[in-house]
């Protein structure tokens, strides 16, 4: 078997060669043929991914002993590939444990070691990543040929998928920011990427600004979780930043049994997301460990928690909740994505649909432990993932442009999975995983259908203006047929499975617990938005590919199927965006995998449900009801989009759904139309008052500073100039001038002398 | 016992120079080849080579390492043999050599053989005055330096201004010189003897004794102030610079504002930074009125200049002012304090500025030719595209010379100031605190207003087109030289630590202190003890 640890380094590392490879060749050597290094160090990066998640699914199902049995806790598997430490200062702070900590007041040292860790969450990122970005890569070299920027898109795409292995491998908070950072400026190169288009660059410099407020959270999130618990790290490691997992498994044993290593270096720093923290205590402060299995069975642990609670454990939440909100586009942060769609498609593909969007998503998964100890947070986590996806399902109602529609779809669907973390509960968090993963396969399809659609029509995406293309384009027609009815959650295909696992998920924390009364109301909201997803999706799908046939001036004469590279890949999402949903969800693989993670592993369970682990016992109506809410929705849109239109606008009429104003002068039509006018009001609350200001400023600047400034600065030349004058020229006056000097020194002297 | 063989042999580099000068000289007449540029080929890699034995000559044959040793050997009268008087005769070979690579083309092929021998010795002149101990010998030096040059900028281009300016610069040396030989008269009438060592004893005695003679003393400082800032152009003996600049070619314009300087800070570092501290408050603030008065001079009349070298002489000026701020701090410092700092960073200064200035005048002397040098500023217009790398050679030196990181320039001046601030916290003397800050403040002042006139050459040269081509005939000596002295000027910027250690080592040595452990790297001077 290959070595875990190469696998996990050649990951990122393929496509940071790509990227490396087609910036130096490129522009000169490369030209049209720039897709090439990106194509196959993906594909190789994919290929070293699924390796892993093999080896790793391997690994836990073999049963453990001995050495192996520590680093393989409980079944629970870390792999660290250490690679360098980035920055070391020894003895930098003294720091005190919280009281119900193993570990007393001590000198801390400021360590950042770059380590990349595998467990089943990361493998099943990087599988999902690389996959999705293979597909969008081979999809690219079709959809951009011929583009000016050719090999400039691949070297982005390259490192993109660097950043973004990199983010879900490394095992530091610090080093996630970095990678949190560095997919951020990919996205933002990328939605620039036809930077002549002044909307394309103002996209650009929203969605990079935007993502700022939410960085800031994030930063100020990581801040205090150093406070709190005097480390970064995710894991466990050794004071002298070892991260060998039998020295330190050995040291925690050391630790538990209330040894102290006499070398400092050696002593245990406890990561925020290891193994130490995760353990709990039971009522006799012996460490109990609680395993995936015990959950599964129902079993639950004792409620003694290692993770800091309260009031500083729900700032932390939320603040890592607000960098979540800006990196997936959740509310109040979402209004960067619908125009991040200017970037090419199939960057809005992989992107702003499949990966980098879900980072949020991730991160809440990774740091579930922390939001464990505080149900306040789950709440809020649940609240603002029903609220986006509701708001942004009833804002895609309206939208005439394809990709908008598709991209509210996504904030829409990131919402449903961020309500599922909201449940942080095992069965939810996987639901959420999972939803992410079908999503993944889907919403890529979608969208590179709809880049096949902009390709054929000449880059025109206004649904307006083309109808009726399924005699033009029968491909794509039939894969985007596919994708819609996953999103739309019909059954079989995948988006139903998984949707259901989330709707179920929260249906299991209606009935006790904090917040019950919350989390119907997500319920019932998560319904209704499955409804609303039904109806749009097939909206957008009736609306391009059915009725009268119609193309717009700018396709030409030759609108057309797009090129094998394209169709390949769409036949090939299409046929996973079909089938992987039911697949996972009837072996159970997907939930027992996942369940291997540490992080996720020692979640309480709700006891007395078999949670989604295969069995469906309890959740039969909810997946009954979901099906027939999407079957109603994709009738409504059927009936509109497709039936007799004088009917369709006697009821609009009657409704006076467009024309008549309600609400105080704005109808629920333009209320959705106008995407809630959240641009207008952050333009009137945010923008104009930091213009204002910025003009004030720069008029005191410009005035006061810059006066006071340039009065200084002549100063010197005024100085120049008188002494300028004594320079006339004469050897005799200069002469004088020296035995002057000599004689005034020596008065001054003699008078100071004298004094 | 002044001729013993001990002198002979510790100045036999000096005296090998002065030997292949004259052959040079002798040479040429003998052979009197029809001169042209091969002629001048030879005899300008001949002279090339004469220095460069000289180097051999003093660091592998006489053993470079001996002078690592802080000594005085006592009874070799008017020499110092120490690691200070090694090190500036290294900092003289160093320039010198560069010197004769800039003047492969300039002036006329007749006079080949003249210029480079009388540079030879004006290289002399400046090694002797490093490693003189007594006031004749000292005096001797500067003589061997001041008449072979008025004699090279007579031979540097024959017309009415240059010989204007070489006149001017014959009788203001004369005049200069004069006053200083009046202060080593006071010296010598104060301490009856010319060794400058006693004269050091005697000024602190009579100094503890409080009265006598030490009347007298303050008159020989400001005589001393007076020749010696003629040398080096501090205020307010700075005003023949500018016009024998601007009269004089490229190439004699460095070696003025370059091997004048280096002998006068040395004289300046022994005679008085050594010899003379003894003398209280008074000499310290003189030298911080000289420094503050010579460095706003020279930056505020820089930025009305329009004339390269005229600029370029202002530039001198007022790096010689930021010097006398060391000088200031070492004067200042109390005796009891082993090394402040003050001197090693004017000599880490010195060493900083001569060869950013050496550089940016060989690549002037480089873009112009024998007969149409580079004049005004704006002539440099352009050259960034013409000739790139002329320009980033002129590019590196400004910064340097503005004291920007990381360059060698900024260790300069942080070394300089930071010595002053150090002085103004540790001392308790509220007098020394206030004028210390103040000194520092200026200067810090002083080098922001500077940097307008040198980025402004680096302005014209890299964001303006050229008007006319520059003729860029100066000769491949004079380009390398301009790389190497840019080379040094990176270096130096990029690792610093070894200029900072020789320094120190050269100020521990000129003051007469053993090196502490791990300074000290060579064994005992055994055949020079003999």
């Amino acid at each position: 078997m290959f070595d875990v640890r190469t696998l996990l380094i050649l990951i990122p590392a393929l496509p940071l060669a790509a990227c490396v490879i087609t910036a130096l060749l490129g522009p000169r050597v490369l030209r049209s043929q720039s897709h090439w290094p990106a194509i196959v160090a993906i594909f190789g990066s994919f290929v070293c991914s699924a390796l892993l998640g093999l080896e790793i699914y391997h690994r836990q199902a073999e049963p453990t002993d001995g050495a192996s049995a520590r680093d393989t806790l409980g079944g629970v598997e870390v792999i660290p590939a250490p690679l360098w430490t980035w920055a070391a200062i020894e003895g930098a702070y003294p720091w005190t444990a919280p009281s119900n900590w193993h570990e007393g007041s001590s000198e801390r040292d400021f360590r950042i070691s770059v380590v990349l860790r595998a467990d089943a969450l990361t493998a099943m990122m990087l599988v999902m990543v690389t996959f999705v970005a293979t597909l969008v890569a081979i999809y690219s070299a079709g959809y951009m040929h011929g583009d000016a920027g050719y090999w400039r898109f691949f070297t982005y795409v390259s490192l993109f998928v660097f950043s973004m292995t990199m983010l879900v491998s490394v095992s530091n908070f610090l080093l996630l920011y970095v990678f949190w950072e560095a997919v951020g400026v990919c996205s933002y190169l990328l939605i620039g990427f036809w930077y002549q288009k002044p909307e394309a660059a103002a996209a650009g410099k929203k969605a990079f600004l935007v993502n700022r407020v939410g960085d800031f959270g994030f930063a100020l999130g990581l801040f205090l979780i150093w406070t709190t618990y005097g480390t970064l790290d995710f894991h466990d490691s050794l004071a002298n930043g070892d991260t060998d997992p039998v020295r330190v498994a050995q040291a925690r044993e050391e630790l538990q049994t209330g040894k102290t290593p006499a070398d400092p270096s050696q002593r245990l720093t406890p990561g925020v997301l290891g193994q130490t923290l995760l353990e709990t205590q039971d009522a006799g402060g012996r460490q109990m460990r609680r395993d995936w299995e015990t959950i599964l069975t129902g079993g639950q642990g004792p409620d003694t928690r290692s993770y800091v609670g309260g009031g500083v454990g729900l700032a932390i939440c939320l603040l890592l909740l607000v960098g979540a909100c800006g990196k997936s586009a959740q509310f109040p942060l979402h209004v960067w994505l619908p125009d991040a769609m200017e970037g090419p498609t199939p960057v809005s593909a992989l992107i702003h649909a499949a990966t980098m969007v879900t980072a949020g998503v991730y991160m809440i998964a990774r740091c579930i432990p922390l939001f464990d100890a505080s149900p306040e947070a789950q709440a809020v986590v649940a609240a603002i993932g029903g609220l986006t996806a509701l708001l942004a399902a009833l804002i895609a109602l309206t939208q005439y442009d394809l990709k908008r529609v598709l991209a509210y779809s996504t904030i829409s669907q990131l919402g449903y999975m961020f309500l599922a973390m909201g449940t942080a509960t095992a069965t939810g968090v996987a639901a959420g995983m999972f939803h992410l993963f079908t999503h993944a396969f889907f919403k890529a399809l979608l969208f590179l259908g709809a880049g096949s659609v902009m390709h054929a029509m000449g880059g025109v995406i206004d649904m307006r203006r083309f109808s009726g293309l399924r005699h033009i384009m029968p491909t794509t027609y039939a894969t985007f047929l596919i994708g819609s009815l996953a999103l739309a959650g019909m059954a079989p295909f995948s988006g139903f499975f998984s949707k259901d696992a989330v709707i179920a998920a929260v249906y299991d924390r209606t009935h006790d617990g904090a917040y019950a009364g919350l989390y119907s109301v997500l319920m019932y909201s998560a319904l209704l938005t499955a409804l609303l997803t039904a109806f749009y999706t097939f909206r957008a799908f009736f609306m391009t590919f059915h009725g009268p046939q119609q193309i717009p001036a700018e396709a030409g004469h030759h609108a057309h199927e797009s090129p094998a590279s394209m169709t390949g890949p769409l036949l090939t999402l299409a046929v996973l965006a079909a089938i992987i949903g039911g697949v996972l969800f009837v072996t159970g693989s997907f939930t027992h995998f996942l369940g291997h993670t540490p992080s996720l592993a020692y979640l309480s369970g709700i006891a007395g449900h078999e949670s989604a682990g295969g069995h469906h016992a309890d959740h039969t109506w909810i997946a009954v009801v979901s099906f027939f809410i999407a079957l109603i929705g994709i009738g409504v849109a059927a009936f509109l989009y497709l039936g007799d239109q004088r009917e369709v606008q006697a009821i609009s009429k009657e409704l006076q759904l467009r024309q008549s104003p309600r609400l105080r002068g704005v109808s629920p039509y333009q209320l959705s139309a106008h995407k809630f006018y959240f641009d207008e009001i952050y333009d009137f609350l945010i923008v104009r008052p930091m213009r204002l200001f910025a003009q004030g400023t720069y008029w005191i600047d410009r005035h006061l500073v810059d006066g006071l400034v340039n009065l200084v600065g002549r100063i010197p030349p005024a100085l120049g100039s008188v002494m300028r004058s004594l320079q006339m020229g004469l050897v005799q006056f200069y002469a004088l001038a020296m035995v002057l000097g000599a004689l005034i020194l020596l008065a001054v002297r003699l008078w100071a002398a004298g004094r | 016992m002044f001729s013993d063989t001990t002198t002979v042999w510790v100045l036999w580099p000096e005296i090998a120079l002065a030997a292949l000068a004259v052959w040079i000289y002798v040479g040429n007449a003998l052979f009197r080849p029809k001169p042209n540029t091969q002629t001048r080929l030879g005899w300008t890699t001949f002279a090339a080579a004469a220095v460069a034995f000289a180097g051999f000559a003093l660091y592998w044959h006489q053993g470079g390492a001996v002078w690592r040793q802080s000594l005085v050997l006592e009874g070799h009268g008017p020499l110092a043999i120490d690691y200070f008087a090694y090190a500036m005769r290294t900092v003289a070979l160093l320039a010198g050599f560069l010197l004769v690579l800039q003047a492969s083309r300039a002036g006329e092929n007749e006079l080949v053989s003249e210029y480079l021998g009388t540079l030879l010795l004006a290289i002399v002149g400046v090694m002797l005055t490093a490693s003189a101990n007594e006031l004749i010998f000292l005096f001797l030096g500067l003589e061997m330096l001041s008449i072979p040059t008025y004699v090279l900028l007579f031979l540097g281009r024959r017309d009415g201004a240059t010989a204007e300016a070489t006149i001017k610069y014959f009788f203001l040396s004369v005049a200069s010189s004069a006053m200083l030989l009046y202060g080593f008269g006071f010296l010598y009438g104060m301490a009856g003897s010319t060794s400058l060592t006693e004269i050091r004893a005697a000024l602190e005695t009579s100094s503890a004794a409080d009265g006598g003679l030490m009347t007298m003393a303050p008159l020989a400082l400001i005589l001393v102030f007076a020749g010696l800032g003629f040398r080096i152009a501090a205020a307010p003996f700075h005003f023949y610079a500018p016009d024998v600049y601007q009269g004089a070619t490229h190439a004699n314009a460095s070696l003025l504002s370059i091997l004048p300087k280096i002998a006068g800070v040395v004289v300046f570092v022994r005679l008085v930074g050594v010899t003379m501290p003894a003398l209280g408050d008074f000499a310290w603030q003189l030298a911080i009125v000289l420094s503050i008065l010579t460095m706003t001079i020279g930056n505020v009349s820089a930025l009305w200049q329009t004339n390269l070298r005229r600029l370029m002489a202002y530039s001198s000026i007022a790096h010689s002012g930021y010097m006398l701020i060391g000088l200031a701090v070492a004067l200042a410092a109390s005796p009891a304090e082993a090394a402040t700092g003050g001197l090693s960073s004017v000599i880490l200064y010195l060493f900083v500025y001569v060869f950013a200035t050496l550089g940016a005048f060989a690549a002037f002397t480089y873009l112009g030719a024998k007969d149409r040098e580079v004049n005004r500023i704006d002539e440099l217009a352009g050259v960034a595209k013409t000739r790139p790398v002329a320009a980033a050679i002129i590019a590196v030196c400004m910064f340097s010379l503005s004291g920007i990181p990381p360059l060698a320039g900024f260790w300069g001046k942080l070394a300089l100031f930071g010595n002053a601030i150090r002085l103004a916290t540790n001392t308790e003397s509220a007098t020394l605190q206030w004028w210390f800050i103040v000194l520092a403040v200026v200067g810090v002042l002083n080098a922001a207003v500077a940097a307008a006139y040198y980025l402004r050459i680096v302005g014209v040269m890299y964001f303006r087109t050229a008007d006319t081509a520059l003729p860029s005939q100066g000769g491949w000596g004079a380009w390398s030289a301009a790389a190497a002295a840019a080379a040094m000027v990176l270096a130096v910027g990029v690792l610093p630590g070894r200029l900072f250690d020789n320094a120190q080592r050269a100020e521990l040595a000129v003051k007469g202190i053993a090196l502490p452990e791990g300074l000290s790297q060579a064994d005992a001077p055994t055949s020079l003890a003999k």
